[in-house]
């Protein structure tokens, strides 16, 4: 992995990245406003189906309003991810915080597209509000530290070694 | 401006900075929880904003999408004010002599001015708008002025982290030693 990251920063485009000093700052900038988009549309959806807002108005509608947010926010955020890997291979791709961080991300992603499969299935079959069972509430409220826990790790990523010690997988440690 | 840097120097002097200057792990937890705090923050009063301006629709009541939300953005707030506070204090010496810093103080008055004048002017007449109307012009103004002030509180929290350094060594232990950290943790709080 330290070979490809090495290999990657030598790139054209890794070298551009670099060069240009207000990229970085203002891609993670980005990256942070998209992860705010994101994170509450997933909130407001998890405290629907806790029953803790929007009681209100019907699931599909509250599904309408913020799943397409969450889709292209994902978009985003994997452009700017993807552009601040490029920009910082060794510092990313050497970190422990950043695979456990990708390793959640890929969990929460098919959490969600499962979830969200299961309920365009009831919409289509027209079952009316969904009524969440306790273990749909708990997985709601998983979902959302899942998250936290993916925010936490992607600033973890520029302090592996302070964070993880002897497990960092950075040439620092 | 004298004043200021002396009291940041008394401030970085104190016992709860040099408990966080020598840890290693305190100021990259800190600052993470200080990022979920913000986004949900940003998130959040995005919500109402989008509101105001007329987006997804007007159908929904503004009062209560304005009430149910509030709480959640005042919780993440205080969070990410203490955060903020707790990162302030062992680097207070460098922040108060970075700009990108006091341009960040001076977007959050803004933000709460922003928000003071529409309670006290449009809010007044929210009956008149509540639902099913767009909101008077101002209110849309001051919608879209607080969706680019919270923005901008954004940009300049991280261009802070690209401008400010540090004026010491973060110590080098490399061990994992997560448990301790914590007991460490628990041990400044009672100090505090």
């Amino acid at each position: 992995m330290l070979a490809f990251a090495e290999w990657l920063e030598t790139t054209q485009i890794s070298v551009t990245i670099k060069s240009i000093n207000w990229v970085v700052p203002l891609v993670q900038s980005i990256h942070i406003v998209t992860i705010g988009i994101v994170f509450v549309s997933l909130l407001m959806i998890a405290l629907r189906v806790l029953g803790l807002t929007r009681a209100d108005q019907t699931f599909d509608a509250v599904m309408a309003r913020f799943s397409p947010w969450i889709s292209k926010g994902l978009v985003v955020l994997l452009a700017t991810g993807l552009t601040l890997v490029l920009g910082e291979p060794i510092r990313e791709l050497m970190s422990l915080s950043f695979w456990l961080k990708m390793s959640l991300l890929a969990l929460g992603v098919t959490s969600a597209m499962v979830f969200s499969r299961t309920v365009a299935t009831r919409a289509i079959t027209g079952s009316g509000d969904p009524q969440f069972s306790m273990a749909m509430k708990s997985a709601a409220m998983m979902t959302v530290l899942l998250w936290l826990a993916i925010i936490f790790l992607g600033r973890a990523i520029a302090y592996d070694v302070e964070v993880w010690g002897s497990l960092s997988l950075s040439p620092r440690a | 401006m004298d004043q200021l840097i002396g009291f940041a120097a008394t401030l970085q002097q104190s016992g709860l900075s040099e408990w966080m200057r020598g840890s290693l792990k305190a100021l990259p937890i800190i600052e993470s929880i200080h990022v979920m705090a913000i986004a949900t923050v940003y998130g959040t009063i995005l919500i109402v904003d989008l509101r105001l301006l007329g987006y997804p629709d007007t159908t929904r009541p503004f009062t209560r999408v304005f009430s149910e939300i509030l709480h959640w953005t005042w919780m993440a707030f205080a969070i990410a004010v203490v955060t903020g506070v707790l990162l302030f204090i062992p680097n207070a010496n460098t922040y108060v002599v970075n700009k990108a810093f006091w341009f960040k103080m001076a977007a959050l008055l803004c933000a709460g001015l922003n928000m003071g004048v529409f309670e006290f002017t449009t809010f007044k007449t929210v009956a008149k708008w509540d639902v099913n109307r767009p909101v008077p012009l101002a209110g849309r103004v001051m919608g879209a002025l607080s969706i680019l002030i919270w923005t901008s509180v954004i940009f300049l929290g991280r261009w802070i982290g690209f401008t400010k350094g540090y004026d010491f060594s973060v110590p080098k232990d490399l061990d994992f030693e997560f448990i301790q950290g914590c007991l460490q943790c628990l041990d400044a709080l009672r100090l505090g």
